[in-house]
């Protein structure tokens, strides 16, 4: 079971996302909003994100720096789940990969539940 | 006769792409949520059918958009009830709003004669706009989870429009937005993490039927709203 920090906007699709993962065994906090998760994520101690990157007022992109700025929450893995289509980041892969260390990047309108319960399932460290 | 597409704004390829766009957030909620019903045996019907009809009132109302600036004919104006467009605007989004959780009022306060618009037009602008305000509002920080229908009298005419407590809704976000639209996957950033199609398909109705669609207040919250001017027949009356 893994503390899952779920930044997604859309709250019915946010209430789909939580409860398939909440049935996979996991925990899961989901907020709409760059703010907002960096407060549940001082709040939850998330094992792992998943982040979208269109949000209101602050990107996906932008919480990532802020994220990533705290030494706690630097070796969190992050899976960036959007609508954005991978293509338009094809040239900065590098920058979210090394940078920022994402983990994933998945296309939502291309990803299965099943995909992305696996993807969390391979990111997330194995509590004993 | 049909009006000169490159004069129609509804017609514009960045609507149609805005509208795409859009179309993908309810379908992507369909999918997975049926998804889930196979892999938990618990799919919500209830939010798939919610979902369904969100999709299918936007594109009602793009299709009624297009027709509308096409033969502008269908747009004889007539003397309506404000308030009762308004109290059916809010019938119609209540499923929607009860789905996101949004809290919606009605507040038509005071006496308003009739008005002079075509019923269809501006009802399907209005409902377009609280959709798109009802899906925007918990995506938003600090702001309340609350949607007022509403009108008052301004120097300029009666104004009907759609009000919360979010401080997003101003002049320059919806000027910005406008001008983003051909441009940004995301032109209202500060207030919605859509296309905000819903949002431009209400603009380009209004704008077929001669109305704008403006930042408005309405004693302390900000909104989305139209001018609309008295009927004078009934005034005479």
């Amino acid at each position: 079971m893994a503390e899952i920090l779920l930044v997604e906007p859309d709250r019915r699709l946010a209430s789909t996302y939580a409860k398939a993962l909440q049935a996979a065994g996991h925990h899961v906090t989901a907020v709409p909003s760059a703010q907002t998760a960096i407060m549940a994520a001082d709040a939850v101690l998330p094992d792992l994100v998943i982040l979208e990157l269109q949000l209101v007022e602050h990107s996906g992109i932008e919480f990532l720096y802020e994220f990533r700025s705290y030494p706690d929450w630097q070796a969190v893995p992050i899976i960036i789940q959007s609508q954005v289509p991978p293509a338009e980041f094809s040239d900065n892969w590098q920058l979210l990969q090394d940078e920022l260390g994402v983990q994933a990047y998945l296309y939502k309108p291309r990803t299965s539940l099943r995909r992305l319960l696996a993807q969390v399932q391979e990111f997330t460290p194995v509590k004993t | 006769m049909a009006r000169d597409a490159r004069e129609s704004p509804i017609l514009s390829q960045q609507l149609l792409l805005s509208v795409a766009e859009e179309l993908k957030l309810p379908l992507l909620q369909i999918a997975r949520e049926a998804e889930r019903g196979a892999l938990n045996g618990s799919a919500d019907l209830g939010v798939i059918r919610t979902t369904a009809d969100s999709a299918l009132r936007l594109l009602d109302n793009y299709v009624l958009g297009v027709r509308l600036a096409l033969e502008p004919a269908q747009l004889a104006p007539e003397s309506v009830s404000v308030a009762s467009i308004l109290y059916d605007t809010g019938q119609q989004l209540d499923t929607l709003a009860k789905s996101y959780g949004v809290s919606l009022e009605l507040n038509v306060a005071g006496r308003f004669g009739p008005i002079l618009a075509n019923r269809q037009g501006l009802q399907a602008a209005l409902v377009s706009l609280g959709a798109a305000l009802i899906e925007a509002l918990p995506a938003q920080d600090g702001s309340q989870l609350k949607l007022q229908l509403a009108t008052h009298r301004s120097r300029y005419g009666i104004v009907a429009g759609l009000y919360a407590d979010t401080r997003q809704l101003t002049n320059e976000t919806l000027r910005r937005g406008r001008a983003l639209q051909r441009h940004s996957r995301q032109p209202l950033i500060s207030m919605t993490h859509t296309s905000g199609a819903g949002i431009f398909v209400a603009d380009t109705i209004l704008q077929a039927m001669h109305l704008n669609l403006r930042t408005s207040r309405h004693h302390r919250l900000y909104g989305l709203g139209t001018v609309l001017q008295p009927s004078p027949q009934i005034q005479l009356v």
